[in-house]
């Protein structure tokens, strides 16, 4: 695969649920090989669901998804090769130690990278010998990421890895992802509600909101691209607005994208919670729910 | 450490305290039954002659009593035979696919291996080793007992404690672990499966037995009441008309109401309003299959539960194929 194509592909993506509700309403996304690309939205906004359809466990009630190339559905084992997983709940055997979990994945998986999941799990001072059900949940989650990396997969799929974590566990955690993910070239896609813990982890963004998707683009041009207008200030050229929201004191805020960047537009610039707002407000969800 | 002992030392991890309750369970059923066996033998050594027609004397009593309490021992313990293939196969069976999706341990384990066939395959392996490998012992250690308890008969030829000895308890495992693993993985959540696994057991073994009597009712012989069947086994009753023909009490009274009086030599006469017997209308007459043919009842309902517990298995395959991990 050529570094141009996608490594991760949804075309014309749609999922309704049995009891009728639609977690996604046709989208098209294409994540480029390398880097770590944020899955931002909330709660309901299709995120799971997304992640789970690339892992071959959501059937597309219309449209479809590829692995590398290749359909999860039609040959789940061929897109599984390509892929490492970390469920939302780290989901350990509890019966078993961090050890046994390390043996257990060299046991299904051909090719499983023992000496350096356990190498990074020592790394992080987390005891091979300790049974699951003693470890913090940044533990667990610690041995579900070296799990998915120790696959040695060039696609990793975390599914809100860190929504249970504590602040430090999570910083750890995307610590581990980034050192990963940039010493062995791999593609992560990292699904969150949380922007802040996002933003200096990931090179690009996706903006999930009602099952569709509202903005995709890398971080620095995200950022480069959108201004907060606060109320009285001037309207720029070549500037349209996206959304108003409201912000931390409850003054409303718009948040504004340009056509280019211009270097003195009078504007201040959104930093990345901001235009995640923005584009959340545009879809009207809920402006809370987005953030941390 | 080989593959293979690694994967059982994993698998054994995962169910440690479903496989050490039957490990431990079929380890003490097994230990009485031999000592039952040892001990019946035993006491008929003392004095064999004791046990026969011409038995008797305070000596002979006191043996006679020791052998009865070992024998009654033995009785219960049979039942212990009875239920643990159906206790074994479900206690390990519907955990196997339920647990991993209850607890969400699906999901890595399902990403982890490439082929969820792959992953299932070594899992239900070794649990079929446990319960062939447990159920085998119960089988040969009530085989050993059940002749000491009854030193007078040929329980090779005989119908007695059916399905409580021999090899049918390890067919019956393998079918209650197919039911169980199946229901599992259907469900994905152990309380509610191993319940409704429960009653698909109970069920499917009704309908097996239904079945089978129905297939043998061609190989079994009226024969009178009273008369004794010796290690036959009895599929039900006909009433013989004078004419020779053999009819249900269904087919006799077919609106169901009938006034007769029985007699104890079997036959059957109608009533007056007093009760008294008047007219004759046939004889009771038991649908015997005679005791020789155990051995063949129990290669072909073996080969039908056999056949069913793959069958099961592989819905199971099927089933964790296609469904979600959660």
């Amino acid at each position: 695969m050529s570094q141009t194509e996608p490594v991760l592909e949804a075309r014309a993506l749609a999922k309704r649920y049995r009891r009728g509700v639609w977690a996604l309403g046709g989208i098209d996304l294409a994540i480029p090989q390398g880097g770590i690309t944020a899955l931002v939205g909330p709660n309901a906004a299709g995120k799971s669901t997304l992640i789970k359809t690339w892992v071959g466990f959501e059937r597309p009630t219309r449209g479809g998804v590829t692995v590398a190339g290749i359909d999860p559905w039609k040959d789940r084992s061929g897109a599984l090769a390509h892929l490492g997983y970390v469920p939302q709940s780290p989901s350990l055997y509890d019966a078993l130690s961090v050890d046994d979990h390390l043996a257990m994945a060299v046991q299904l998986r051909p090719g499983f990278d023992r000496a350096t999941a356990a190498g990074r799990l020592d790394q992080l001072g987390i005891p091979l010998s300790a049974p699951a059900r003693q470890l913090s949940g940044g533990q667990q989650a610690q041995v579900a990421l070296a799990l998915a990396l120790g696959t040695r997969a060039e696609i990793l799929l975390l599914d809100e890895p860190l929504a249970s974590l504590d602040p430090l566990a999570r910083r750890e955690f995307l610590h581990v992802l980034t050192d990963a993910v940039r010493t062995d070239g791999a593609t992560a896609l990292l699904s969150s509600h949380i922007v802040t813990d996002v933003e200096q982890a990931c090179d690009r963004l996706v903006v999930l909101g009602v099952g569709r998707v509202l903005l995709h683009s890398t971080v620095a041009d995200a950022l480069a691209s959108h201004r907060i207008s606060a109320a009285g200030d001037e309207p720029i050229a070549g500037g349209a607005p996206v959304a108003t929201f409201a912000g931390p004191t409850s003054e409303p805020l718009t948040l504004v994208r340009l056509s280019q960047p211009l270097p003195e537009d009078g504007l201040r610039a959104a930093n990345l919670e901001e235009v995640v707002m923005g584009y959340l407000a545009s879809a009207r969800v809920v402006p809370g729910q987005a953030a941390a | 450490m080989s593959r293979v002992s690694s994967w059982a030392r994993l698998s054994f991890a995962l169910q440690r305290w479903e496989l050490l309750l039957v490990i431990a369970g079929s380890a003490i059923l097994v230990a009485l039954m031999l000592w039952v066996a040892l001990q019946a033998r035993a006491v008929v050594a003392v004095d064999p002659t004791c046990f026969g027609a011409d038995g008797g004397g305070a000596a002979c009593q006191r043996l006679s009593e020791q052998f009865s309490g070992l024998a009654d021992l033995g009785s219960r313990l049979l039942y212990g035979s009875y239920a643990a293939p159906f206790g074994m196969g479900l206690v390990l069976g519907v955990p196997l696919v339920a647990r991993e999706v209850d607890h969400g341990t699906a999901s890595v384990a399902w990403t982890l291996a490439r082929s969820r066939i792959g992953w299932l395959a070594p899992r239900i392996a070794f649990v079929a080793l446990v319960v062939i490998g447990l159920l085998a012992a119960i089988a040969v250690a009530s085989d050993l007992m059940a002749p000491a308890i009854q030193p007078d008969r040929n329980l090779a030829a005989d119908f007695t404690w059916y399905g409580r000895r021999g090899g049918l308890i390890v067919m019956r495992g393998l079918l209650s672990l197919g039911i169980g693993l199946a229901i599992g993985a259907m469900f994905g959540r152990q309380l509610p499966a191993l319940l409704v696994a429960i009653f698909a057991t109970v069920a499917i073994f009704t309908a097996v037995s239904f079945g089978m009597d129905q297939w043998l009712e061609a190989d079994a012989t009226p024969t009178s009441y009273g008369v004794d069947i010796g290690g036959g086994k009895q599929l039900g009753e006909r009433i013989q008309l004078p004419d020779g023909r053999l009819v249900t009490w269904t087919e006799l009274y077919p609106d169901g109401a009938m006034s007769i009086a029985i007699q104890g030599d079997g036959m059957v006469y109608t009533a007056d309003a007093n009760g008294i017997a008047t007219d004759p209308v046939g004889s009771i007459q038991a649908l015997i299959v005679p005791g020789e043919l155990y051995p063949s009842f129990v290669l072909r309902e073996s080969a039908i539960l056999g056949g069913l517990a793959l069958l099961l298995g592989g819905l199971a395959f099927l089933v964790v194929q296609r469904r979600r991990p959660y």
